[in-house]
């Protein structure tokens, strides 16, 4: 019985409360969730040492309490290498977001104390979603943790967070209630061979191995639509441009750099050990979605005026790498994914906070309304351009590790995808720098900016244009990011350490022989 | 032989009269509520009611108590009068069920705070629009029949879940059904609307009656019994009439499929739930469901389990016919109180499926499913009765925007209701939804389920509608207000939010109980 | 005479009284079909009875002779205030509630 996982489950929760309690007095409400928000990264520091990767144990740190007997269902917690990152990533990011929310404008009438006891509520249900080994009460988190994320952007979002709010909502809670027939199906199963059911996932791992193909498939289909709608691959991705673009910058970082991840978390946790047949069989169906993913969400990043659309569409071609490594079925590839979601959630958080800090100061979303920008604000620009590089992936920053990583280890077993993906690259190349040099370079311009300066002809002025570059929070908002953008560029290995045996494992479930391994004999 | 010596040759009946105490104290009850109706002088008729009506819920669950308490020797239940009545462990359930919902009805009911005299007319006599009626709108007197008639409503439906036999079931079907018709055409405010969905109500039911009777004289003419028993045994020979058995059951379950406003047969359901004063709306949407699904399961299980083959497809259609009106129609409804009634549609339909997997889990995962949905509709319904502005109730959906701005402790409690009935878990709603499905599948109805999970989730969009209207909309400047309610609705209120938390936390009770025995005829 | 043809008579009135209450429009026609339809039933009943020998159905016909007329009174109070609201007791006029 570890308890660990329990208090850092609890940990937000009790802070979401206290903070939702002090209403009237955002400043205190502001301290307390950034004081809460901080034990937590503790707690989760704690939970890293305690973890030990060399073990061998499947599952770390666990825990477990009968819940709903009659249908084999328990409290259990426990994380592997996978959801431990995860779980670190959640813990690294909710300070860096309080603190980028901090002075955020909320819409007329809406509390400061709401949406950070709101971002609390659903630190508790991503840390719930990772933690949780049974697969009904990682249902239940599934779900639940939609709650908050829906009130954050049809409370707090942009003009059309109503619609943004629904279409976000209706989407996941479609694919969580057609998991919920796997769900269903996996205990009526697992009933069936074991004469009492359960839900206990690394019971039905075994249960699961030897399944009928059929049954896996139709399961698996379950799970699958279900993740890739979270994750987003391509047809279900198009909520992830509006709820993106809608929610509060300080949502939208938890959005895209945490809840997606659910969706390929779920991949490597739930589709490919519970159904391994399957998963084999239906991984080309999967890697053309990827590719395809890649392909598209690089094009339309191109194409977008609006800069958080544009952020969003950046992370539907990432999901696509990382399903590829993910359904490649290769050590590196699967360390080279889920090093890539960490990544992701560190390059795309930084893209969206420093995205909003660049419309907070001109007030619009839109490209064509900003130019030139970095004669005014030089700091904003060049953090700016490190989030893009780092988001293309540049060799130095931390995503050229997990892309080479997902990359050379996709070639072995999918060299064709793995040629085509590498469309992508070039094509992150071309949308990040050309984003940039539309907004930061060249002579000011734009509507954003012109209209917030004093008078004509002071707009080129810093001095005296009223376009402010960043203060002090903001830089040390941004500074954690910076820092794990190079440390984990030039030095990821503690974090693959971690990874490495929890993707063995997975890869052992599924029952393929590693490519690379096999080569190295 | 004499006359007297042919009386004496005529046995009477057995009667177990610790068994059916909780009905004959309803009952007396209800004739008693009747003397005092009669002979108390009117200022002192609603105290005196509302005691006599508590007591009455006290002691009949004293009784229901003790004998379940003490049941040891017949520890799966007994048939008494000969045979007409069985009291087992689902009826028991299900009396439990009818007695708690029955009392958070009378709560609804009995308050006289948030409408000053209560939701009832003070003189149902006056013709609507006339000089005296806009005088009576005024008094704070109430026709304080609906006390007997709601006990004597709550006695047939108790009779109609034990009757073993079709004789019996009719009598209760009416027994429940003729107060019901009353009680819809008493609405204080919107006298017409309340009166003509009497008037609907009446015709159709009688209607719907008449097919049920049908059912029971063709059953008869093939059985040669009304017996549930004697129809199951009747149906093992093949030397009857296939056309009368079908004939027969089909007319039955038309009638039965009508009280539990099963699709297509609901037609009456958003009238009469929109023009029924609200708290009879509760009662009828909890207490009617529970008891119409309770003679389903039983007639199903005990008389038809041995042809199930032949009519579980047409049953299979009505339940998808039934998730789909409920939903698609749910979605183009303005006023809240249709809007649920859509909603109980569907929701009929995910009980149907329940019933009709004739298995020990089909069995606890419906009457678990009543359990849960008539303390959330209960607690539904008194919301509702809260918005109100001058003309009575505010139902409009319009009328609901940004209501969380007026009152959120209310808005906070109607959310976590639809989410119920939504079916998010950590709510009953959930815990119902997955046991009554878990059923399914396991017992073959894997499609069923597919189709109710698609309709859960186009039910949810209607849920989350006003959702949105109450959180994400601007008030409007003369939109109603919400009532501060009196103890009563509080209690009433405050007991179905908590039982739907509880239920949905911790099930295990709940479902352990609904589990505990099966039908004994 | 065979009992059976009693029973093609019942199941004849009875549908009698279904059509008439889907194409009437007056409520107490309307009623007044159900009521019909319930003495199809009666007539059904005591055909059985006779057919098994027994007299069972006909007790049951008691029964439903009672509930008929307990349906009746409270029918016709139902029926009756309206009436007396709209001065009219066509079906059709009851237009405030609908989709």
């Amino acid at each position: 019985m570890s308890w660990t996982l329990i208090a850092l489950l609890l940990l937000p929760l009790v802070g979401s409360l206290v903070v939702a309690f002090l209403k009237g007095n955002d400043r205190t409400a502001k301290l307390v969730a950034l004081g809460f928000s901080l034990v937590e990264l503790a707690l989760a520091v704690v939970a890293w040492v305690a973890y030990d990767p060399s073990s061998g144990a499947r599952l770390q740190l666990t825990s477990s309490v009968d819940w709903i007997p009659t249908f084999g269902v328990h409290l259990s917690f426990g994380v592997d290498g996978i959801a431990l990152v995860m779980i670190a990533l959640i813990a690294f990011l909710m300070p860096v977001v309080i603190g980028g929310a901090w002075s955020d404008k909320l819409p007329e009438g809406r509390s400061a104390s709401g949406f950070f006891s709101l971002l609390l509520a659903m630190q508790t249900g991503m840390v719930g979603v990772f933690a949780a080994t049974d697969v009904f009460l990682f249902y239940v988190f599934f779900e639940a943790v939609l709650v908050p994320m829906y009130f954050l952007i049809g409370r707090f979002g942009g003009p059309n967070r109503q619609y943004a709010a629904m279409k976000f909502f209706l989407y996941s809670l479609l694919g969580g209630l057609i998991m919920l027939a796997s769900v269903i199906g996996l205990y009526v199963t697992s009933a069936d061979k074991l004469g009492q059911g359960t839900l206990d996932w690394a019971t039905l791992v075994t249960v699961m191995k030897d399944a009928p193909t059929s049954t896996q498939i139709w399961l698996f289909l379950g799970f699958f639509i279900a993740f890739a709608i979270k994750a987003p691959l391509v047809p279900l991705h198009t909520w992830l441009p509006d709820a993106g673009a809608e929610a509060p910058v300080g949502a939208g970082v938890l959005l895209v750099g945490v809840l997606d991840k659910i969706g390929t978390f779920g991949f490597l946790r739930y589709c490919l050990p519970l159904f391994p047949a399957a998963s084999k069989q239906l991984a080309p169906l999967v890697l053309v979605l990827a590719v395809v993913g890649i392909i598209y969400g690089s094009l339309l990043a191109v194409g977008q005026t609006d800069m958080k659309r544009f952020v969003a569409y950046t992370s539907i071609a990432h999901f696509g790498f990382i399903a590829l490594g993910i359904f490649a079925f290769s050590s590196q590839a699967g360390a080279g994914s889920v090093l890539y979601m960490v990544n992701h959630g560190i390059s795309t958080g930084m893209l969206f906070l420093v995205v909003g800090m660049v419309m907070s100061r001109g007030g619009s979303r839109l490209i064509q309304d900003y130019g030139g920008m970095a004669k005014l604000t030089p700091v904003l620009g060049g953090l700016f351009f490190v989030a893009g590089l780092s988001s293309l992936a540049l060799p130095g920053t931390n995503s050229f590790v997990s892309e080479f990583l997902v990359l050379i280890g996709s070639y072995p077993n999918q060299p064709v995808f793995t040629i085509i993906s590498t469309v992508g690259m070039v094509l992150a190349a071309l949308y990040v720098l050309w984003v940039y040099q539309r907004v930061f370079q060249g002579p000011v311009r734009g509507t954003a900016l012109l209209n917030v300066a004093a008078g004509p002809g002071t707009a080129t002025d810093p001095e005296r244009s009223g376009i402010k570059d960043l203060n002090r929070r903001e830089i040390a908002v941004l500074a954690p990011l910076v820092a794990l953008v190079l440390v984990l560029g030039f030095y990821p290995k503690p974090v693959l350490d971690v990874i490495s045996p929890s993707i063995g494992a997975t890869l052992s479930e599924v029952g393929v022989t590693d490519p690379v391994a096999q080569e190295g004999k | 032989m004499t006359f007297l010596a042919q009386v004496e040759l005529i046995k009477p009946p057995e009667i177990e009269y610790s068994a059916i105490a909780p009905v004959l104290i309803v009952l007396g009850a209800a004739c008693v509520s009747v003397l005092f109706e009669a002979f108390l002088p009117k200022h002192q008729r609603w105290a005196a009611q509302v005691v006599l009506t508590m007591l009455t819920f006290i002691g009949a669950g004293t009784a229901l108590g003790l004998y379940a308490g003490a049941e040891t020797t017949t520890a799966q239940g007994i048939t008494t009068l000969s045979g007409a009545v069985a009291v087992d462990r689902p009826v028991i359930f299900l009396w439990v069920t009818l007695l708690l919902l029955g009392f958070g009805s009378i709560l609804l009911i009995a308050d006289r705070s948030v409408e000053p005299g209560g939701a009832f007319v003070a003189d149902a006599a006056v013709r609507p629009g006339t000089v005296q009626d806009r005088a009576q709108a005024t008094r704070t007197g109430m026709q304080t029949e609906v006390f007997p008639l709601t006990l004597f409503a709550l006695a047939g439906m108790m009779v109609f879940v034990a009757a073993n036999d079709l004789l019996t079931m009719f009598i209760a079907l009416e027994v429940l059904s003729l107060p019901l018709y009353l009680m819809c055409g008493l609405a204080r405010r919107r006298r017409l609307l309340s009166q003509e969905a009497a008037v609907k109500y009446f015709l159709l039911g009688a209607f719907a009656s008449a097919f049920f009777l049908y059912g029971l004289a063709l059953l008869y003419g093939y059985a040669g019994s009304v017996k549930l028993a004697d129809i199951a045994t009747a149906t093992a020979g093949s030397d009857k009439s296939d056309t009368l058995l079908f004939a027969g059951f089909g007319l039955l379950v038309v009638g039965l499929l009508f009280k539990a406003s099963v699709g297509p047969f609901h037609a009456w359901t958003p009238d009469v739930y929109q023009g029924a004063p609200t708290p009879i709306t509760a009662f009828m949407a909890a207490c009617t469901k529970v008891a119409a699904f309770g003679g389903i399961l039983r007639v199903l299980t005990v008389a038809f389990e041995r042809t199930n083959w032949e009519w579980r497809g047409v049953l299979w259609g009505v339940a998808v016919a039934s998730m789909v009106i409920g939903a698609v129609l749910g979605l183009t409804q303005t006023d809240v109180k249709r809007m649920v009634a859509y909603s109980s549609v569907a929701h009929a339909g995910f009980l149907l499926i329940g019933s009709i997997s004739l298995t020990e889990q089909g069995l606890s995962g419906t009457l678990f499913y009543l359990l849960a949905y008539g303390f959330t509709t209960i607690a539904v319904f008194g919301v509702i009765s809260l918005v109100r502005n001058a003309d009575g109730e505010a139902t409009h959906l319009s009328q609901w925007a940004g209501l969380a701005k007026r009152s959120p402790v209310l808005a906070g409690v109607f959310t976590f209701l639809l989410l119920a009935l939504a079916g998010i878990p950590l709510t009953s709603g959930f815990v119902g939804k997955f046991v009554v499905f878990a059923a399914a599948i396991q017992d073959g109805l894997a499609p069923l389920v597919v189709v109710a999970l698609v309709a859960s989730a186009v039910a949810a969009f209607f849920y989350l509608r006003v959702i949105v209207l109450m959180y994400f909309s601007e008030p409007a400047p003369d939109g109603p207000t919400v009532t501060v309610p009196g103890a009563f609705t509080t209690i009433a209120i405050t007991v179905g939010a908590a039982v739907t938390l509880v239920l949905g936390v911790w099930p295990s009770f709940a479902l352990d109980w609904a589990g505990a025995g099966g039908f004994i005829f | 005479m065979t009992p059976t043809y009693y029973l093609l008579l019942s199941a004849l009135l009875f549908s009698l009284g279904a059509v008439g209450v889907l194409v009437r429009r007056n409520a107490i026609v309307v009623f007044m079909c159900v009521e019909l339809m319930l003495n199809a039933v009666n007539l059904t009943l005591v055909t059985f009875s006779r057919m098994h020998g027994e007299l069972d159905g006909q007790v049951m016909g008691f029964f439903v002779m009672v509930v008929a007329a307990a349906e009746v009174v409270v029918g016709l109070t139902i029926i009756m205030s309206i009436f007396r609201t709209r001065r009219s007791a066509s079906v059709d006029d009851s237009n405030l509630l609908k989709y």
